[in-house]
């Protein structure tokens, strides 16, 4: 190789050097500082627990459908006639969690808001597993996300709105209207959000909802959750499975969870006979 | 109110826990947590008996009474509350509502299916008279 040669290869590489340098100093987190803290100071006052408003959640569902492609058109005839009948399927009887969208859209627990530098936490009460974590600290998606139940998500500011932008959720993940009426997303889920305050007390999220197997176009969808103080309204414990189990005693005396029993019939039966 | 059916038992220790249904046109209540399809939701059963035990529990609370019938020995109903402990402190629930042995008159949407089991509206105390109501959180409470 001669010295010329040497040198165009060696200013080839740099740039691959450099983007490996990049990558390498983006996989820490650094220790926030104390302009980071202050920052979040000058976000909004989403402080609170947000109960989410469910008689307009069923309301948009009737006024603003999805826009459903052919097949989901049918599952979802389907489901709402069973639905209608009596026999709801009940998508998330499982336990399983809501997942996005859902979370957002048909839950009728409250949500919550945690700031801390480089993320926005979303904390859900009820399954005991809905946690969203947004990052807000410039990253990007990853390349090929391991597929979760809330994605990958990354926001930031405009002004004062979040806006998140969510990849990487599992395709079994409900694309639901209610807890008895939806379609897995299939995968190639995208959705876009703009969580607002548009009263006081009153958050809006805007939701852009992207599912190509599902949906033939975005479907544009809002929801409302309602800000609440008192202390009597904070978050409970909801651990979904444990509505499963009895609290009972054991042999040795101890506090055991025992499965609840059931009926011949199915009704369920009182921890003691 | 429109009272359908009214069937007081005059046997033995029975007497005293009579049971009334009664069938009410239904006020347009928010359902909570999953769909509750399977209950009748444009009825209200009034269910007038003793609670057996309140599980105050996710993802929904249940209550189990004790209706005195006909038959002699009282019908086991299961009733589901449409949400957990943290959606009903909201609405002023405790997990001390009710307890096992509590004389109460819940308000019920019943099971389609003719199965004795319902979703909860309202529970009254007949002691106390203190009721508890489940429905809407509807707007902010700063």
């Amino acid at each position: 190789m001669s010295p010329r040669t040497l040198l165009i290869a060696l200013c080839l590489s740099l740039p691959s050097a450099a983007a490996f340098a990049a990558e390498s100093a983006q996989a820490l987190d650094p220790a926030p500082t104390s302009k980071d803290w202050a920052a979040i100071a000058a976000l909004p006052d989403w402080s609170g627990v947000w109960v989410p408003d469910v008689i307009d959640q069923n309301r948009q569902i009737k006024t603003n459908p999805p826009p459903w492609n052919t097949k989901a058109t049918q599952e979802v005839v389907e489901l709402t006639a069973a639905e209608k009948a009596g026999r709801p399927k009940g998508l998330f009887v499982d336990c399983l969690p809501n997942g996005l969208p859902g979370l957002m859209l048909i839950t009728h627990n409250p949500i919550e808001f945690v700031f801390s530098p480089g993320r926005v936490l979303i904390l859900g009460e009820s399954d005991g597993n809905r946690q969203r974590r947004i990052y807000t600290d410039g990253r990007g998606h990853p390349a090929d996300p391991d597929p979760t139940f809330y994605g990958h998500s990354i926001g930031h500011w405009e002004g004062d709105a979040l806006v998140v932008d969510t990849v990487g959720v599992l395709p079994e993940t409900y694309l639901a209207v209610s807890e008895s009426v939806g379609v897995a997303n299939n995968g190639d889920l995208h959705v876009v959000e703009r969580l607002h305050l548009t009263a006081p007390d009153t958050l809006t999220d805007d939701l852009t909802i992207t599912a190509p197997h599902e949906l033939t176009a975005p479907w544009k969808t809002s929801r409302v959750f309602y800000r609440h103080r008192a202390r009597q309204d904070e978050f409970g414990e909801g651990v979904c499975l444990q509505g499963k189990f009895v609290e009972s005693v054991d042999a040795h005396g101890d506090a055991v969870f025992t499965p609840l029993q059931y009926a011949a019939d199915g009704s369920p039966l009182p921890p003691k006979p | 109110m429109t009272r359908l059916l009214d069937l007081f038992l005059a046997r033995g220790r029975h007497l005293a826990l009579a049971l009334s249904l009664t069938l009410i046109a239904a006020p347009n209540l928010a359902q909570a947590h999953h769909s509750f399809a399977m209950y009748d939701q444009t009825k209200i059963v009034t269910l007038n008996g003793t609670v057996k035990d309140f599980q105050w529990t996710n993802p929904h609370a249940v209550v189990w009474l004790l209706v005195p019938s006909a038959s002699g020995d009282p019908a086991l109903w299961s009733i589901e509350l449409p949400t957990g402990p943290g959606n009903l402190a909201r609405m002023g629930w405790s997990k001390h509502s009710l307890s096992a042995g509590d004389k109460v008159a819940l308000d019920i949407n019943p099971l389609r299916d003719g199965r004795s089991g319902g979703s909860l509206k309202k529970a009254l105390l007949v002691d106390s008279g203190k009721v508890f109501i489940v429905g809407p959180l509807a707007g902010p409470k700063p």
